[in-house]
């Protein structure tokens, strides 16, 4: 390739990967400083490590217990949607059944269903059960919305398994559940971890449901924290800062190590059509 | 063999549980929120049929036009600059080899991060005093209310909206047409090459009509993406300032659950229903390859 157009390519993408990276940077760097040195010169470096934007944020920004929080309801969502969606998309992409495709397309209409379509009708029915302002009231919803995705990936991963395996364990007199949890859950990890990454990502950082339906500050979940740090009265920037810091860092670690399986993910979903 | 996959016990305890979720926690609310569209219905009373009270009552409601203009402003501008940047990064991104994954991975990366938090971000860079006008009054420059401005028919706090929708999410594009582009076999460019094409018109010539089913795909998630777009307006401006970044599902938020109009809103939540049913309808159709 001509070296000219070669150097112009690299040259544009170095511009565009300083316009992704210098926000997240900058954000790190401010979270250090005080609030007056943000006023005065923002886009110097931090003259003192400043640590107590980090403190305020954790304890008394709550943003711990946010975090316990947000954990809690997607580890739970995470390990229900795996069990959930593994044993749907087996039943759809493997067993013989007249209903399976019609079942496959009642699922993937979650696809096209935005949650806000569903938030008042789930608000009333929940505050009457006592769901409301509990964490299991997000996490169902979030199970479901997360099905469709995962119940997608996973019918192909399980109808790509060569036939011959599950005849043998059959042969050698394994019944339907053993064939399921010995032989073919074993070879559908990939699929499982992907659909798992993707799935907590997008919980991670869902912000309305979780406005909505939690209103007690202890169980707020971390995006929903967040909104403390900003409104009209509130002009302590470092801390907005610090807090921001907090929320992004733990899924920058997370994609910084599985950023492979995360892009796998994606592509799964839509390429495999 | 054949009778151990038809066992029915076993179908059933696979499926129901799930399925059971599925129509519990959407399908029974969505037939309820359509219902409750049609209804007088708020936090202190009980749903009361209305007919097309609320519809009515929509067609007159001026933040509503704002929203469903910014709404479908912010849909045409997605699917267009995204369809167009992220083409433009997969071709170059596999056109190169070294740094790659770097770049690729740089470019994704805000895709999964928390628009709540970026949002907030974001509202700084953009506000009066600080962030870019900070840099600009250096240099004697007085920069635009950037997310207060309120003149023209799409305002500026919708453009520079979009502007971060765009940076965000075009990441989830480019990868989509990058795993495409990489899937096709390398003999069709050497061929081209030989019969003296330039890169650009096999681009042109192969890539594009070989892509063209995960246009269809980028599109869609890209329509029903925008059409529910709420982190970012959330966090940057709350639709205003004067309601002029309303989109639909902020206005939904805001008359469901700060004023408590639950039939009101479920009106509103219909329409984004109908709208993202009627695009993945439409791009469906438009993108649909008839060998596949």
């Amino acid at each position: 390739m001509n070296k000219i157009v070669k150097a112009l390519i690299y040259i544009f993408l170095t511009f565009m990967a300083v316009i992704y990276l210098a926000p997240l940077f900058w954000v790190i760097m401010v979270s250090f400083k005080t609030n007056a040195e943000i006023f005065t010169d923002p886009f110097a470096l931090p003259q003192s490590f400043f640590i107590d934007n980090y403190t305020f944020a954790w304890t008394a920004g709550q943003l711990g217990a946010a975090m316990a929080n947000s954990l809690f309801v997607c580890v739970i969502t995470l390990i229900l949607s795996m069990i959930l969606g593994s044993t749907v998309s087996f039943a759809i992409g493997r067993m013989k059944w007249k209903l399976s495709g019609l079942v496959l397309v009642y699922f993937m209409m979650g696809m096209m269903i935005p949650v806000h379509c569903v938030l008042i009708p789930l608000f009333t029915r929940f505050a009457k059960i006592g769901l409301s302002n509990n964490l299991w009231g997000v996490i169902l919803p979030y199970l479901t919305f997360s099905l469709p995705t995962t119940i997608f990936i996973m019918t192909g991963f399980f109808k790509s398994l060569p036939n011959e395996l599950l005849e043998s364990a059959c042969i050698d007199g394994c019944n339907i559940y053993q064939i399921f949890v010995l032989i073919c859950m074993p070879l559908a990890k990939t699929g499982l971890f992907v659909t798992g990454l993707m799935t907590f990502v997008a919980n991670w950082n869902e912000l309305l449901l979780a406005m909505v339906f939690i209103s007690d500050d202890t169980k707020k979940t971390l995006p929903v924290s967040l909104s403390k740090f900003v409104g009209p009265y509130n002009t302590n920037y470092s801390q907005m800062f610090a807090a921001i810091v907090i929320a992004i860092i733990p899924t920058i670690i997370v994609y910084c190590i599985f950023s492979n399986q995360i892009v796998d993910g994606l592509t799964a979903g839509a390429v495999k059509e | 063999m054949e009778k151990l996959l038809k066992d029915k016990k076993a179908i059933a305890i696979f499926v129901l549980p799930a399925f059971l979720l599925f129509t519990f926690i959407l399908f029974i609310p969505i037939c309820q929120s359509i219902y409750y569209s049609f209804c007088d219905y708020d936090a202190l009373t009980l749903p009361k049929f209305v007919g097309l009270k609320n519809y009515k009552n929509l067609l007159i409601d001026d933040v509503m036009k704002t929203s469903l203009k910014n709404s479908v402003f912010f849909l045409i501008y997605s699917c267009v600059t995204q369809l167009i940047m992220g083409l433009i990064l997969a071709g170059l991104l596999t056109n190169i080899k070294a740094g790659r994954n770097f770049f690729k991975n740089v470019i994704y990366l805000p895709c999964v991060l928390s628009s709540a938090a970026l949002g907030l971000l974001w509202m700084f860079i953009f506000s009066p005093k600080l962030g870019i006008n900070q840099i600009l009054a250096k240099y004697g420059m007085e920069g635009p209310l950037w997310l207060m401005d309120i003149k023209g028919f799409i305002t500026l706090p919708m453009w520079v909206i979009a502007f971060v929708a765009l940076w965000q999410y075009v990441g989830q594009s480019m990868m989509l047409y990058m795993a495409q582009i990489s899937g096709i076999s390398t003999s069709l460019y050497e061929a081209s090459y030989i019969d003296g094409c330039s890169k650009l018109q096999s681009f042109r010539n192969i890539t594009l009509p070989l892509i063209k089913p995960m246009v269809g795909t980028a599109m869609s998630l890209n329509a029903i993406g925008s059409l529910k777009f709420f982190d970012l307006i959330f966090n940057m401006t709350e639709g205003g300032p004067n309601h002029k970044t309303e989109v639909l599902a902020t206005h939904l938020y805001t008359q469901g659950f700060k004023f408590f109009k639950y039939g009101y809103a479920s009106a509103i939540g219909t329409v984004l229903l109908v709208l993202c049913l009627l695009m993945t309808f439409l791009i469906n159709r438009a993108f649909r390859t008839d060998d596949m």
